[in-house]
């Protein structure tokens, strides 16, 4: 028993601060997605409306189309920052001249602000000013304008993104990869195989948990991302760029719609909950049943 | 001083410790209650949402939350 009670002592910050900061919150919005609730409107005061504001969701098109922006921004983001990252960890795996200027100088934009990354893309990008447009032309005789083209803002969206991210991703599986033992890639030589069936068989079961872990917490970012995309594109041209985060921040920022803004960011919860607990079924709890005891 | 916790008892009654039962219902995974409570929120909340959008216009949304219950009580007790 006395231990116990020490155990929950030492948890207890823990739990305080998970509570204050997680939980209380979280249950104010829960409440708050209950009420209609606009303190800049005709009646500031909070009025209890059911579940109208998650029935108004259901068809809000500007919604329904944000989330499937969202998630074809996450996917791609997400694909192609753990296969960057993959492919540029195994390479800080190997000796080279500079490896260790390069890889500060490739881990530099984690330390940037993403309103910061937003900004300077933005600058980038901007037809007349921006370098990326400047050199389009010249080269390729190609007219970028993020402001009209909707496939090149998504794209240079999730770009932005890769840019931004990769450097995370490619630490990780740095970190993955440095602490994995030899013998099983000696033992793998010895039996004859090649390098894509070491990387199969051999690399890829043992990094696995990174990977997982990497998938998550990128994913997760991206499913709330906002201050760069705003900053780049303002969530245009017209719609296409516009995904979750920005599509809360304007219906509780700019139109003071709190009670309908909290629903909607608890739709966004449950939906990023909802990937996650299938991709850990689809990739660790199915897997792990399938291993014999 | 009299308070110190002895690491090796704490150690010893940390492996006593057993994990909640786990099993296999007729969920495609092997499951804890919480698990199952959690899956049973995420379908109730799903079929709410859908008998929202496409339901509610000839069927009440009571129906919705006593089906959404059931379903509830099922995965838990079964899945």
């Amino acid at each position: 028993m006395r231990s116990n009670r020490v155990g929950w002592l030492m948890l207890a910050p823990t739990i305080a601060i998970l509570g204050i900061f997680g939980i209380v919150p979280f249950l104010y919005v829960l409440y708050v997605a209950f009420h209609q609730w606009n303190p800049f409107g005709a009646n500031p005061h909070m009025i209890y409306n059911g579940a109208d504001n998650f029935r108004r969701l259901v068809f809000d098109n500007e919604f329904l189309t944000s989330i499937a922006f969202t998630l074809k921004f996450a996917f791609f983001a997400v694909v192609s920052e753990v296969i960057l990252g993959y492919l540029l960890a195994q390479l800080f795996m190997r000796e080279f001249p500079g490896r260790g200027l390069f890889r500060t100088i490739h881990t530099l934009p984690l330390i940037v602000a993403p309103i910061v990354v937003g900004s300077v893309w933005r600058l980038m990008t901007t037809p007349s000013i921006g370098i990326i447009p400047y050199l389009l032309k010249s080269w390729f005789g190609y007219d970028l304008n993020i402001g009209r083209d909707a496939t090149m803002a998504f794209a240079l969206t999730v770009i932005m993104d890769i840019w931004h991210w990769t450097p995370l991703v490619t630490l990780t599986l740095l970190a993955a990869l440095v602490s994995l033992p030899k013998e099983p890639f000696e033992q793998a030589q010895i039996d004859g195989a090649n390098r894509w069936q070491i990387f199969w068989h051999v690399t890829l079961p043992m990094i696995r948990p990174a990977i997982l872990a990497t998938v998550f917490i990128r994913l997760m970012d991206a499913l709330r991302t906002v201050d760069e995309v705003w900053m780049l594109t303002g969530g245009g041209p017209g719609a296409a760029t516009r995904y979750l985060g920005l599509h809360i921040w304007k219906i509780v920022f700019p139109k003071t719609d709190y009670g309908y803004g909290s629903a909607t960011s608890i739709i966004v919860l449950y939906l990023t909950l909802v990937m996650c607990w299938l991709l850990y079924v689809a990739l660790v709890a199915r897997r792990d049943q399938k291993r014999p005891s | 001083m009299e308070h110190m916790v002895d690491l090796d008892e704490v150690d010893d009654e940390a492996s006593t410790i057993v994990a909640s039962p786990q099993r296999t219902g007729f969920l495609p995974i092997v499951t804890n209650w919480f698990d199952r409570v959690f899956v049973g929120i995420y379908l109730f909340v799903a079929l709410e949402l859908f008998w929202m959008r496409f339901l509610e216009q000839s069927i009440p949304l009571s129906v919705c939350h006593v089906l959404a219950i059931v379903l509830g009580v099922l995965i838990v007790w079964r899945g």
